[in-house]
């Protein structure tokens, strides 16, 4: 498995006395578009902050490019996220986690954490006004005053800044309006994935059937569709 | 009123605004209320103290001549509180925040270990040197000089000129520096924060230097009319926390605002001959209980970048 | 089969604390004894028939009285007995623990973040004392003079406390006690000699004051003084205004959208609080036979705060032991000097830094942390689906239950090492008829199955040129069966292997 860029073995993880994941076993290989669909409350977001160490606990291994960052946890929520951040894991989370009195530019600029990045800087904002066009027009205004449309593409802009070798999109079409939630699919479609991977966890199957490259489905927090799958044809 | 007395109030403005400033920035920052801000008021003046003893003779031997020695030593004083705040800071730090963080209850229990760090360093400045107030030369200018037709003193002048420089800059940084990109991103938001690679305990350990080098240098300042000893910090603390609450927890322009209103009604109230010095609490705090009824938040109000 | 006795690991099924129970002979009556006068019990004792031993039993279920009968019947007996000195102090514990009481009530169950008490406390204090000292008022009635000036103070406080909001208002409060302190110092007709007043009236005879005996009155007298503030606090606290502010604790906009006037409930509590408080500065005036200036100073504030956050806010057990500890350090340990502070600042910090919410709070924080605990390792110990967890175990009344699904998870977990692309073939090319022992263990236990498990076969068209779907059972009366998928197969063989494949995923996927 030494070319999956993400592997999980029986991740389990919850919040409290309640267990949201029963034992997960997972991977992601590099180059691949991957989508995690299922009804809200069944844990396709309590996945991608276990991954980012954000639940109660959670325990089982997580091997992301060969470093391990999963392990058995227990409060201290956050503390260790901006580690693995910076290891190349970039999460939009749900709901985008914004910074209301900052302006379009400056969260932009909050995603160029790596030295490199934060230099030529100048050039990646361009780079996602190119794939955000609405966005140049919007560089100084507060994002706390911007549409949901809009918020949603500086979250995921913030998270295309610094070169990430994971993305893992937090349904990308949550409050949206039709259209524009097909604009940023398409958006996050659109991104090239050398090297790099990204999952989706989406709620809208018809969005992303036929343009991803692997659709799991979650339900209570088991997957279901990659486990012992038996060809129907 | 006189000119003098302009300027003695922007002088106490300044040493206050520095404590409110401090206190406001940390709040909204961190979330934390530092009462220990007094003993870093303390532990600064003693420090100063013993640095200004040891490096007197030594600037008088080497710049006495030039007539350089006095501003050397004042230089050396200032960097000597600088480092000294922001020392207590870091211990502040360890203790107050990075255990508890992130744990429940953490606004409510910070402010009692700032309590008991406070009263602790009193009890133990105390004990180690005793109750008497010790001088400190004056560096920052003697004398007056006279402008607009009347005598100014030295010293206040260049207290304000200092602390509106320094903390124009510190702002400024704050603004558009990275670090300062940084820490706003904290103070609104702290899981997107991680999620952008900030941590908030490595933003959390410069801001609490940095409150706590404005506190060491407003010590130092202030300790050229006010006695260095034990229990030196305790009525700053006061004063810098009643101008941060009315000019709203959280808001900076509010914290200047108040430490300007506060300055001027010191120095008003010290300067009529029926009140003089004991009732300059009380006029504040009168002035301070009108305000806040009149302004439930004090006089920032609300702005995008606070913390309730 | 060797049978496997080796480590065999039992998991404890919940947790009974270790209750005191009393087993009463069957055929006694029962009898609760009642305060007088109201329809309370002493005592929280509950009835219960154990059904293993089949016998009735009874068990306390709040053992706190019991706690506050041992510790306060403690002092109360032991006190008389000890050096002058300690009467002092325990005298002192008994004033500081009532107000620390009253204070409780204000900042944990109103919510109001208030550093008046002690300006409350001071001016009563004095009006008392100038009442009696001035006007002549006898001893008896200082109290209620005291109680009625608390009562205007904390109507005056009360009104911005409805404006202001948590640090803002104890900046207030603050203020109000430096302006109370000034307005005290200046006014000279009301205290002559540097802000005192001397020779107050008192419950303890002139001649007793600073002897024994007027010590161990003044102490009885403080001990009733806290029994009074402890009432005055579950009068308020367990009570209608209590209840309604608790409400409004947990959810403020839900319980007002419920009609719950919450904001009345804090003013009501703050003003008879503030009434409290008066009694209690009168009561100080009266131990002390004078009052100064040293009321109003902010050391004895903080040390107080400092009193009620160790033990924890919210609750009068915590306001009483941390003034326990802190009077303790303070005024027993004087021969430390200025280390007792730092001694009390260390317990200070350590209690902050351990405890969440102080060291009442310890009990549930450590029963917060065991359940998390618990279900981490009970993350450990799982498998896949299947078992019943101890904890659930003991809720399913009928422990059949609990075997079956045990049994029936490892009988998946058989059957799925038999699932081989063999067998499937098997089936595919005879649905019906004689099957191997694997295929038809694995079809028996299918058909076995509940009915939401289940799938039908839909004839769609003529019968002669028919084609078949495959539906899945809901399960539930009054629900049809809805549609697998789209794919339509031309013969029952062809569809009864859809169905078996189906099933086979299922099982697989479980």
């Amino acid at each position: 498995m030494s070319d999956k860029l993400l592997s999980i073995t029986g991740l389990s993880a919850g919040y409290g006395p309640l267990r949201v994941l029963h034992e997960i076993d997972f991977s992601v290989a590099a180059g691949e578009r991957l989508a995690i669909v299922g009804l809200n409350g069944h844990g396709k977001t309590t996945l991608f902050r276990a991954i980012m160490h954000l639940v109660g606990w959670q325990q089982g291994s997580i091997v992301f490019d060969g470093v391990e960052i999963g392990g058995t946890r227990s409060l201290g929520e956050g503390r260790r996220t901006p580690g693995i951040v910076r290891l190349g894991v970039a999460m939009t989370p749900q709901g985008d986690a914004i910074f209301p009195g900052l302006t379009v530019k400056q969260h932009l600029d909050c995603g160029a954490y790596t030295k490199a990045s934060w230099r030529d800087r100048a050039l990646r904002r361009d780079h996602i006004y190119d794939i955000f066009p609405q966005l140049k027009a919007l560089e100084q205004a507060y994002v706390g005053k911007l549409s949901g449309g809009e918020r949603r593409m500086v979250s995921v802009g913030r998270a295309l800044m610094a070169d990430a070798r994971l993305y893992l999109i937090d349904e990308p079409s949550l409050g949206l309006a039709p259209k524009i939630s097909q604009r940023v699919v398409d958006a996050l479609i659109d991104i090239g994935l050398d090297g790099k991977a990204m999952v989706i966890a989406e709620q809208n199957v018809a969005l992303l059937s036929g343009k991803v490259d692997r659709m799991i489905g979650m339900h209570a927090g088991h997957l279901r569709g990659d486990v012992g799958h038996v060809d129907l044809s | 009123m006189d000119a003098g007395l302009v300027v003695y109030a922007l002088y106490l403005a300044a040493i206050y605004g520095l404590m409110a400033i401090g206190i406001s920035l940390l709040w909204s920052s961190v979330g934390m209320v530092n009462m220990a801000h007094g003993a870093t008021f303390a532990i600064v003046g003693y420090a100063a103290y013993f640095a200004a003893v040891w490096g007197q003779p030594v600037a008088k031997g080497l710049l006495g001549a030039a007539g350089w020695d006095m501003p050397a030593l004042a230089v050396f004083i200032g960097l000597v509180a600088i480092a000294a705040g922001a020392l207590f800071g870091i211990v502040i730090y360890l203790i107050a925040f990075l255990p508890i963080h992130d744990k429940q209850n953490f606004a409510v229990r910070s402010l009692i270990i700032t309590l008991a760090l406070n009263l602790a360093t009193v009890q133990t400045l105390l004990w180690a040197f005793g109750p008497q107030q010790k001088a400190l030369p004056r560096v920052f200018g003697t004398g007056r000089f006279a402008a607009l037709g009347m005598s100014i003193r030295v010293d206040q002048v260049v207290t304000i000129v200092a602390t509106t420089l320094l903390l124009g800059s510190v702002l400024a940084w704050l603004r558009h520096s990275r670090k300062g990109l940084e820490i706003r991103a904290v103070m609104q938001n702290a899981e997107g924060a991680a999620l952008c690679g900030i941590s908030t305990r490595k933003t959390a350990l410069p801001i609490m230097m940095l409150t706590g080098a404005l506190a060491g240098l407003a010590a130092v300042l202030l300790s050229q009319n006010v006695f260095v000893s034990p229990t030196a910090g305790v009525t700053p603390l006061i004063k810098g926390l009643t101008i941060a609450l009315l000019g709203g927890l959280g808001s900076v322009p509010g914290a200047v605002a108040g430490a300007v209103l506060i300055g001027f009604i010191e120095a008003a109230t010290g300067a009529i001959p029926f009140l003089g010095q004991r009732y300059v609490l009380f006029v504040q705090f009168t002035f301070i209980v009108c305000v806040l009824l009149i302004r439930p938040r004090g006089l920032g109000g609300l702005l995008d970048e606070t913390r309730e | 089969m060797a049978p496997q006795q080796a480590e065999k690991r039992f998991f404890e099924v919940g947790r009974r604390p270790h209750e005191i129970t009393i087993r009463p002979d069957g055929s006694e009556v029962w009898r609760r004894a009642r305060v007088p006068l109201t329809k309370r019990h002493w005592l929280a004792w509950r009835g219960v028939s154990n059904p293993r031993s089949l016998r009735r039993e009874r068990r306390l279920l709040d053992k706190r009285p019991l706690w506050w009968t041992i510790g306060l019947g403690g002092l109360l007996v032991v006190t008389p007995f000890l050096s002058d000195q300690a009467i002092n102090i325990a005298a002192i514990f008994c004033i500081f623990s009532a107000i620390n009481v009253i204070w409780t009530l204000i900042i944990g169950t109103a919510g109001i973040f208030s550093l008046a008490t002690m300006a409350v406390v001071g001016m009563s204090g004095y009006a008392a004392a100038a009442a009696n000292v001035y006007l002549g008022v006898p001893w008896p009635l200082m109290m209620p003079v005291g109680a009625l000036v608390g009562l205007v103070l904390g109507g005056f406080l009360a009104l911005p406390s409805t404006r202001l909001d948590g640090l803002y208002y104890a900046l207030l409060t603050l203020g109000v006690a430096e302006i109370c302190r000034v307005f005290v110092s200046q006014i000279k007709v009301l205290a002559p000699t540097n802000g005192s007043i001397n020779q107050v009236g008192s419950f303890i005879p002139a001649d007793w004051l600073l002897q024994r005996p007027g010590l161990l009155l003044g102490f009885f007298a403080a001990f009733a003084l806290l029994l009074a503030a402890l009432l005055v606090f579950r009068l308020i606290n367990s009570e209608r205004l209590g209840l309604l502010l608790q409400a409004a604790r947990e959810d403020e906009a839900f319980s007002e959208a419920n009609g719950i006037d919450y904001r009345r409930a804090r003013l009501w509590v703050f003003i008879l609080s503030s009434a409290a408080l008066g009694a209690i500065g009168a009561f100080y005036v009266m131990f002390y036979r004078s009052i100064s200036l040293a009321v109003f100073s902010l050391d004895q504030l903080l040390l107080l705060f400092a009193m009620i956050v160790i033990g924890g806010l919210g609750r009068s057990e915590g306001a009483v032991l941390g003034t326990a500890i802190v009077v303790l350090i303070d005024k027993g340990m004087l021969d430390l000097g200025p280390l007792r502070i730092i001694l009390v600042t260390a317990v200070m910090i350590a209690v902050a830094l351990t405890a969440h919410h102080g060291l009442t709070g310890v009990r549930l924080q450590f029963r917060n942390f065991r359940n998390r605990k618990k279900s981490e390792s009970r993350a450990a110990r799982t498998k896949k689906g299947g078992e019943v967890m101890p904890e659930e175990a003991t809720e399913i009344a009928d422990k059949q239950q609990v075997y079956y699904r045990l049994f029936d998870k490892r009988l998946r977990d058989q059957l799925k090492t038999q699932i081989t692309p063999e067998l499937i073939a098997e089936h595919k090319a005879r649905p019906l008829g004689q099957h191997s022992d694997a295929l038809d263990r694995v079809l028996n236990y299918f058909r076995r199955g509940e009915m939401p498990d289940k799938y039908a076969i839909l004839r769609v068209g003529a019968y002669t040129a028919s084609t078949y779907k495959v539906l899945a059972f809901s399960g539930r009366p009054g629900h049809p069966p809805r549609v697998v998928d789209d794919k339509l197969y031309a013969s029952m063989d062809e569809a009864y292997h859809a169905v078996f494949l189906l099933r086979i995923n299922d099982l697989l996927a479980s």
